[in-house]
């Protein structure tokens, strides 16, 4: 379990992570989601101390990180993959952060295979791409058989098996009851794999629920007059946002009220269909006003 | 007691444990490896060129000039050389960790406190033997250099060369945690071998500086001093020169360990 309360991290004048507080349950996979820039490499980096908070606390299995007695076996963490020194054999990279917390040298063997990278544990990690570093990453962080994991961003550069690869594997550990807390700014690889989902978007918790609680059924509609209608159906008590040409993505009424309203008001409609939104519509939708680097609109 | 023993006995096998983990990333890359043997490789090479240097200087001089012959001034001359490879060496053990990046995972797995000690630790694992091989084979090829010319030498039990022959490879292991220190500071290899060469030949200086500033670089700079504590006539006595540089290499040592526990990784 990690638990995080009222944790901030200010960098001069920009707060990177804003009074944020969530737990991360064991027996699951949490996903860890926010656009590029929202702080989640910050917290995870505070909830390993490497930074130190501004305010607030962190704390996992009940403990501050630095009171860990030998914290490879308590919580395994991947960073950044290529964080390796390039001239060191993953062998030998691995050999040392087992030797640091006294992990049995066997352990090295083990998850060099379970990542499957044992014919290439004697070549310098330098000479990896950028899939088979993430793999390094991951048996780094499995070394000490930990109950908590964190993993920041581990599908990126991974081929489509490498993917299907990590996720099976997350499942797996969350499902011998483990902690594991990924990150990620792809919200439909996190549909795939995640249980729960924490979301946060400049630094501050956005949402923070059991996946299903994201998808929520909506009504589409097209017609000539969506700006107008728009208006009314706001004024009825609706949620509404442009889709595409003339469409109208309302939330929090149902297909036949629409219907009515509209043959109410005599609004010509085309097209009027109940949906799901997907995850990624309703990530797009929770961070649209907390995204770092966006592109002008 | 019992508890109090048992935490003492994993505290123990905690520090071994962090110690043999910064062996094993000394050991397994060539930076490390090869500065090591380059260090006493110049040695050699610079007490010769040295000793056969002084070999001429002395079939050429004059009786005057012969009595105040000084045979450890030649053999010792490489020293303000290796001197910087010995300092290069421990500065690597900390920069190496944040050229790569490994430092993030280092501090995640054994924590600041002891991470540093360990590679203190290292430091004086890797440069004592360095040093000491380092000024026993420059003190025996310059000697050797010169005896076969006929140019009057030191044994090495000789109480001139002695000293420096036991606390010259002190001096140099405190020169390379001097350079430990600097790599902690700068989190860059470029960056702490260029303040650490600059730290050490400062000191060349000091006959082109003015009154004041020579005594400051030529008599009480911390590598100087020490070095002037080692020779036959110091003019300083010997244990303030030695104390200048311990002093100096604590004060780094502490500045630099306080820095790391206080900020981010």
């Amino acid at each position: 379990m990690i638990q995080l309360s009222g944790l901030t991290k200010r960098h001069g004048d920009v707060l990177a992570v804003d009074d944020l507080t969530f737990t991360v349950r064991p027996g699951a996979v949490t996903g860890f989601l926010g656009p590029n820039g929202a702080g989640k490499t910050t917290t995870m980096r505070m909830v390993l101390g490497l930074d130190r908070p501004t305010s607030g606390t962190v704390t996992v299995n009940g403990r501050a990180y630095r009171d860990l007695p030998q914290p490879l076996r308590q919580v395994g963490a991947l960073l950044e993959a290529q964080a390796v020194h390039p001239r060191r054999s993953a062998r030998n990279h691995l050999r040392y952060l087992a030797q640091s917390n006294s992990l049995p040298e066997r352990r090295v063997a083990e998850v060099l295979d379970l990542v499957g990278l044992t014919d290439a544990a004697g070549r310098g990690a330098g000479t990896f791409s950028l899939g088979m570093s993430q793999r390094l990453g991951i048996a780094a962080a499995l070394l000490g058989d930990p109950p908590v994991l964190l993993l920041d961003e581990p599908v990126n550069g991974l081929d489509p098996e490498g993917v299907r690869w990590i996720r099976t594997l997350l499942r797996g550990l969350a499902a011998e009851g483990r902690t594991v807390l990924v990150s990620s700014h792809l919200m439909s690889e996190m549909a795939l794999t995640a249980d729960r989902l924490v979301v946060i978007g400049k630094g501050r918790l956005i949402a923070e629920s059991d996946l299903d609680a994201f998808t929520e059924s909506g009504v589409l509609v097209r017609t000539p007059d969506h700006v107008a209608f728009g208006r009314r159906l706001e004024l009825a008590g609706a949620r509404t946002r442009p889709g595409n040409e003339g469409e109208l993505l309302v939330t929090g009424m149902s297909a036949p009220d629409v219907g009515r309203l509209a043959a109410a008001e005599g609004v010509t409609l085309f097209e009027l269909a109940p949906r799901r939104t997907t995850l990624e519509e309703a990530f797009m939708e929770l961070t649209q006003d907390s995204v770092e680097f966006g592109a002008a609109r | 007691m019992k508890a109090a023993d048992a935490m003492r006995a994993t505290g123990t096998m905690k520090a071994a444990g962090a110690l043999r983990a910064e062996w094993t990333k000394f050991a397994s890359i060539r930076a490390t490896v090869v500065l090591s043997g380059a260090a006493v490789a110049v040695s050699g090479l610079l007490a010769w060129l040295f000793g056969s240097a002084a070999t001429r200087d002395y079939t050429e001089a004059t009786a005057a000039e012969r009595l105040r012959f000084d045979p450890m001034d030649p053999a010792m001359r490489g020293v303000f050389i290796v001197q910087l490879l010995v300092a290069g060496l421990g500065a690597l053990i900390a920069s190496s960790e944040y050229g790569s990046g490994t430092i993030a995972a280092s501090v995640a797995a054994v924590g600041r406190r002891r991470l540093v000690a360990a590679k203190a630790g290292m430091t004086v694992l890797s440069a004592l033997p360095v040093s000491v091989a380092a000024i026993w084979l420059m003190f025996g090829v310059s000697m050797a250099t010169m005896a076969s010319h006929g140019v009057p030498t030191l044994g090495a039990g000789d109480p001139a060369a002695l000293i420096t022959l036991l606390v010259g490879p002190l001096v140099l292991t405190s020169l390379a945690l001097v350079g430990l220190s600097l790599g902690l500071l700068a989190r860059g290899t470029a960056a702490a071998v260029n303040i650490s060469t600059a730290l050490l030949l400062l000191p060349v200086f000091a006959t082109v500086s003015p009154g004041w500033l020579r005594n400051v670089i030529g008599v009480y700079w911390p590598n100087t001093a020490a070095f002037r504590a080692l020779s036959a006539d110091p003019d300083l006595p010997r244990l303030l020169g030695l104390g200048i540089l311990a002093g100096f290499t604590a004060v780094l040592l502490g500045v630099a360990f306080a820095r790391f526990e206080s900020r981010d990784v």
